[in-house]
């Protein structure tokens, strides 16, 4: 991790200033009164939820919203962003979480858009390839001008990204959550670029909801909560407790309290599996694991590793080309999801409004979508409602689904109650092996939380559980052990107790574990 | 009765595809353009039947030539401006507002066709223009350098095209904007300005391809163009949205029916074959797709509206 | 913004009706003025004029109204058809596939119904090439109490035998057909068009110095494929000369009849014929290298006024009588009709814009009584 910069004294007057800004959409206060300011070298972090209007905020400041009220200022002078050109034109980049780059078009041609040419109607490549070999090497951006990006790794994209804002010369840089899609030792290295780029006087606004990344990276924190700005802050003065308190409203346990549970029998055993994914090309290569009772395992890894295709595999709704998945003695290769459930399999999946969930049914369909026909809820073809609409109360009180009833449509909650719903209904059917994939990502942390607590109880029942995760303080916080994957395979499988971040962080990125990993190995992928 | 290997018959079949290939070969061409910033126009043949009608009514009335190109082109434009409107103003769905653009154009110079002129009655036509020195070389020069003005503008225009969308900054802009239009857009560039100029590249260059049909033929005639423009859009996939790509489509299409029609006028090939012979230029055009299907995928925004929010 | 994208959305919404009206119904927004015979001018574009800037809302509100007056005249229509029948002028109705002024093929009938001596309310939809669009034409004239209607075009057959057995008291006359398909109440006619060929390849075999002819044919059927294959027989009848025939595939595909004119003249032909609304331009590549023309199905003299040597006319008037007598006798259909030069449904119009050498004329005129009394066969 790299050591925070140093605080830069108040006297310094702020590039940017945003004072009392305000922005209503129907039904919404996205922003309100919101004050926030830059100054030069420093790196000033957004931090908030979902919806908690970051980038509403963001947008306002790239010309795209305008705001109801309040005022603008840079360098002192009171602006109008009417436009990205306008922003563009006052030296203010932004480095989007989904990268704004034409994959066709070579790095040297996504750096010159919009930008005027030296050859008249001709572009001027050539001269724009220079110039970013010469930012290339005074940064450590390693890329080739003449590649077309659709052929670089996501990392190389992003430095493309900050290669674009460095040869536009921006001042004030806007990065909105840009490790979501970086390896541990991609972040560190971003980091350095981050640290070098503010410490050369530029101003920069770090949005992200990783509490380390913040405090590591952070000169000062504005936390928004709900549209106005629950507090200011400084890594010095505060912790990853307090923000997160910050950014919900009351107190949050941030890793579940757990208690220490003897693993029993194995449950989940998987030898020599192979799955290919849609495309036809092995997504999964010959991998094996074990998850006994009583244990989490995590599987830790870039997004696109196989987790996913792993994960289908096990619950049947993909079929692997060879290998053996025994849940509970029973084998579950090949079988269709309804006998691999049977055999005591539930599964959290990835994307929950597309396989987790109907977003068009109620609350309580979706939470009898499995059993709904089982004799329980079903007699003679016809579902028993008194018995369906018990259960489902039960169960939304149990899990604390915030919702108006049980026959409210299911997409018109929140993604941390639709998540609370799915565990409810998978959790009801008690299985003795749960595959959760990414089971708090996008989630808010008061269901994150919560989540994390059953998960945990339920370990603690004897439930073997799988879970897939990408976020390394998920992982590091439940898992009893962590199985790194890289491109289909099991990389190493450690034990949480002796494992680092920066270890697993190096098998993420496809580096063979090594007994002692040294501090600060440069990755070169 | 010749044989088909003569040089005589050769270079004819030749200029005779040559002259077939232009009309495909600029509305493909500005069909390229316009797809490559992400807009499909299937209006292509509504387009020139108006442009070929009213370049033809103006010679018709004027005996001027060149008035008669000035109103292709007029109609080119005109017909962009709307299908700008409707596709980038409006944000309508564009495969069926190409159609509803191509119903319009025929019905329309249909319409007025009947009521303004009625009986067809034959115009000038285009002289053809022989390039000095050039096109005495013997053969060669015969079927490549004796064409009418069209011809040459819609050859050059290949590299002109296949220039501007390489190394132009106007050519990048396009091509950004027909792949990522959010990434064009956050960097400046006005997606819907950029459209809109393709959008009238493209149909500019199909009223051209309509003026030079009628003006090649010297007649109009309900639905002259035969679903030629829908032909010039498939060409643009054919030739996988690149310039050289859609001559050699459009010069296969042209030189397949010329070499067909000539073997049937030597009898090489049999009244029985003739029915088939004719498709045969359909039916490779659609085996190429096939072959090609999937090599080269299309402008990832083509199709797509684009809004900010 | 949302008011003017909405008021934007309306005038395009418009826009398109239009096309779609304008494309489905063409120039038979004529068939709105059911014209009197007596005013069916083949040329009609000075009298349209004063109708011309309205002309998009006559269309689109003729259709509505067609649509909506569709219903209600039908049984009032159906009951006044036998009091009509004898009084006042015979309501008729044509379908056909191309131009009204095509100089060719729908030109030829719409011509004669123009010279016939009956009285007749005529009503006419042209330009369908879509066999639905005429389907729909024909039902429609059906449903509004049309007496007679003409089904101008071998291609909506099909759609015929479904639709005549519906409307009984209704007599359909279709050609080229040289059947009835077994239906009461149609006629079907067709012209001998391998006579006119005949007599067109005689004089065509006379003129050529090359020894050489080309023809530019559309489709192996119907009456091009007569006309054709009388115009080879008379060619190698007359003389030692080769006929090059080519068919294009396509009824109106103006450019690729142009193209296989120039692939003729390649070949050395010097002299051109042929047949259907696509030759046009072949006509074209004909005056534009000065090669002689032979006409058929109307007189295509003006297309090109110096090099059309003559042309094969359909007069389809004695059909048209017959039908209309046969009609008022109570027979609604069941016959066959067949124009050829001995009855004067076909005849040879001389071009006087071209310098016919007398002996070429009188071998022509010869031919042309030779097959009219039975002593030339034009199929060999």
């Amino acid at each position: 991790m790299s050591t925070p910069g140093t605080s830069q004294p108040a006297s310094i007057p702020p590039m940017l200033e945003m004072r009392g800004v305000t922005k209503r959409f129907p039904g919404v206060l996205a922003n309100d009164r919101v004050d926030f300011d830059v100054r030069p070298g420093e790196v000033h972090t957004l931090l908030g939820e979902n919806g908690a209007g970051k980038s509403t905020l963001m947008k306002i400041l790239f010309g795209l919203y305008q705001p109801d009220e309040g005022d603008l200022r840079l360098n002192g002078v009171p602006i109008r962003i009417e436009s990205p050109t306008d922003a563009i034109g006052h030296q203010i980049g932004m480095i989007h979480q989904h990268f704004m780059l034409v994959p066709t078009l070579t790095v040297a041609e996504n750096v010159a858009l919009g930008l005027k040419s030296g050859r008249g109607p001709l572009t001027d490549l050539q001269a724009v390839s220079a110039r970013i070999e010469e930012i290339s090497s005074s940064y450590g951006l390693a890329v080739d001008p003449s590649v077309a990006i659709w052929k670089l790794s996501v990392g190389e994209r992003q430095r493309v990204e900050i290669i674009k804002a460095l040869y536009r010369d921006a001042q004030l840089l806007v990065l909105d959550e840009p490790t979501a899609v970086l390896t541990p030792q991609e972040v560190d290295d971003l980091f350095v670029i981050l640290r070098q780029m503010s410490s050369a006087g530029r101003g920069l606004i770090f949005i992200s909801h990783k509490l380390h990344e913040v405090m590591a990276l952070s000169d000062r924190i504005t936390v928004l909560r709900n549209g106005r700005v629950a507090g200011h802050t400084t890594p010095q003065e505060t912790s990853r407790q307090e923000l997160a308190q910050m950014m919900v409203g009351r107190a949050v346990k941030l890793a579940p309290d757990k208690p220490s549970v003897e693993p029993g029998a194995d449950r989940l055993s998987i030898s020599g599996l192979t799955v290919f994914n849609d495309s036809g090309s092995a997504a999964v290569t010959n991998l094996d694991l074990t998850v006994r009772s009583g244990e989490i395992v995590g599987i830790a890894g870039v997004s696109g590793n196989g987790q996913r295709e792993l994960a289908e595999s096990i619950i049947g709704m993909r079929h692997p080309s060879s290998g053996s998945i025994i849940v509970d003695g029973v084998e579950v290769a090949g079988s269709e999801p309804a006998e691999s459930r049977g055999a005591g399999l539930a599964y959290v999946p990835e994307e929950r409004m597309k396989d987790g969930a109907v977003g068009e049914f109620t609350v309580g369909e979706n939470l009898v979508l499995v059993e709904h026909g089982s004799d329980r809820f079903s007699g003679r073809g016809l579902l028993r409602f008194g018995a369906i609409r018990e259960h489902c109360r039960k169960l939304v009180d149990d899990y604390r689904v915030k919702t108006p009833s049980i026959e409210t449509p299911t997409q018109s909650l929140s993604g941390g109650n639709i998540q609370k719903i799915i565990l409810a209904r998978e959790l009801a059917t008690k299985p003795t092996v749960l595959i959760a994939a990414q089971p708090t990502r996008g989630v808010d942390i008061g269901a994150a939380e919560y989540i994390h607590e059953q998960l945990v109880e339920q370990r603690s029942a004897g439930m073997a559980t799988l879970l897939i995760s990408e976020d390394l303080d998920e992982v590091f916080g439940l898992a009893d052990r962590i199985a790194v994957m890289f491109e289909g395979s099991i990389m190493a499988i450690l034990d949480t107790e002796a494992a680092t971040r920066e270890q697993v962080g190096l098998l993420m990125a496809g580096v063979e574990s090594d007994p002692a990993p040294a501090a600060g190995v440069a990755l070169d992928r | 009765m010749g044989s088909f290997f003569t040089s005589a018959v050769l270079v004819a079949t030749i200029a005779s595809g040559l002259r077939l290939a232009i009309p495909y070969l600029l509305a493909g061409l500005g069909e390229t353009v316009g797809q490559r910033s992400g807009v499909l126009n299937l209006g292509v043949d509504g387009v020139m039947q108006l442009s070929a009608f009213f370049a033809y009514w103006t010679v018709l009335e004027t005996g001027s030539l060149w008035l008669g190109v000035g109103a292709g082109l007029a109609v080119g434009t005109v017909m962009g401006l709307v299908y700008g409107v409707i596709t980038v103003t409006l944000g309508a769905t564009q495969g069926i507002s190409g159609i509803g653009i191509f119903l319009f154009g025929l019905g329309f110079s249909d319409l007025i066709f009947r009521r303004r002129v009625g009986t067809p009655k034959p115009i000038k036509q285009l002289p053809e223009v022989e390039v000095p020195l050039l096109s005495d070389i013997p053969w060669v020069g015969e079927a490549l350098f004796r064409q009418t003005l069209f011809g040459y503008l819609a050859f050059a225009s290949v590299p002109v095209v296949a220039l501007m969308l390489k190394h132009t900054t106007f050519g990048m802009n396009i091509r950004a904007v027909g792949e990522n239009p959010q990434a064009a857009d956050s960097l400046g560039i006005s997606v819907g300005r950029t459209r809109y100029l393709a959008i009238l590249i493209g149909n500019v260059m199909a009223g051209l391809a309509g003026t030079a049909l009628v003006l090649e033929l010297g007649i109009f005639q309900q639905n002259l163009t035969q679903g030629l423009g829908f032909i010039a859009v498939a060409l643009v996939y054919f030739g996988a949205w690149r310039a050289p790509g859609v001559m050699v489509g459009a010069l296969l299409y042209g030189l397949v029916n010329a070499t067909v029609l000539q073997w049937k006028a030597q009898g090489i090939i049999p009244r029985e074959a003739s029915d088939l012979a004719s498709m045969a230029p359909a039916v490779l055009t659609i085996l190429a797709l096939v072959v090609l299907a999937g090599r080269v995928s299309p402008p990832a925004a083509l199709t797509r509206p684009f809004s900010r929010h | 913004m949302n008011i003017t994208k909405g008021a934007l959305l309306r005038l395009l919404a418009l826009l398109a009706v239009f096309g779609l009206v304008a494309a489905a119904c063409g120039g038979s927004s004529d068939a709105a003025d059911d014209t009197a015979v007596d005013d069916t001018a083949a040329d009609d574009g000075a009298e349209d004029t004063a109708a011309e800037d309205t002309a998009v809302d006559d269309t689109a509100a003729d259709d509505t109204a067609t649509d909506d007056e569709a219903a209600a005249e039908d049984d009032a229509a159906m009951e006044e058809d036998e009091a009509m029948a004898d009084a006042g002028p015979i309501k008729m109705a044509i379908v056909a596939p191309s131009a009204q002024d095509d100089l060719a093929f729908t030109q030829s009938m719409i011509d004669s119904i123009a010279a016939s001596d009956a009285e007749i309310e005529l009503s006419i939809s042209d330009g369908l090439f879509v066999v639905e669009d005429a389907a729909a034409a024909i039902r429609g004239y059906a449903e509004d109490g049309q007496e007679v209607i003409i089904v101008h075009g071998t291609q909506f057959g099909a759609s015929l035998i479904e639709i005549a057995p519906d409307f009984p008291e209704t007599t359909f006359v279709w050609g080229t057909a040289s059947d009835t398909q077994g239906l009461d109440n149609v006629f079907a006619y067709y012209p001998t068009a391998e006579e006119g060929g005949y007599v067109n390849g005689v004089m065509a075999a006379m003129l050529s110095s090359s020894g050489t002819i080309g023809v530019v044919g559309p489709v192996e059927a119907g009456d091009a494929v007569a006309y054709i294959n009388g115009f080879v027989e008379g060619a190698e009848a007359t003389s030692d000369v080769t006929v090059a025939v080519t068919y294009t595939g396509s009824f109106s595909d103006v450019a690729l009849a142009a193209e296989a004119a120039q692939a003729h003249l390649t070949n050395g032909v010097d002299i051109l014929t042929g047949t259907s609304q696509s030759v046009v331009g072949a006509v074209g590549v004909a005056t534009e290298n000065d090669v002689p023309w032979f006409g058929t199905q109307a007189n295509q003299t003006p297309l090109s006024p110096g090099l059309v040597v003559a042309s094969q006319v359909y007069h389809w008037e004695f059909v048209l009588d017959e039908i209309l007598a046969l009609r008022a006798s109570g027979v609604l259909g069941g016959e066959i009709f067949e124009i050829n030069l001995a009855n004067g449904g076909l005849v040879i119009e001389f071009n006087d814009g071209y310098a016919l050498p007398d002996d070429v004329r009188a071998a022509g005129e010869a031919a042309i009584a030779a097959i009219a009394d039975g002593s030339i066969d034009p199929v060999g």
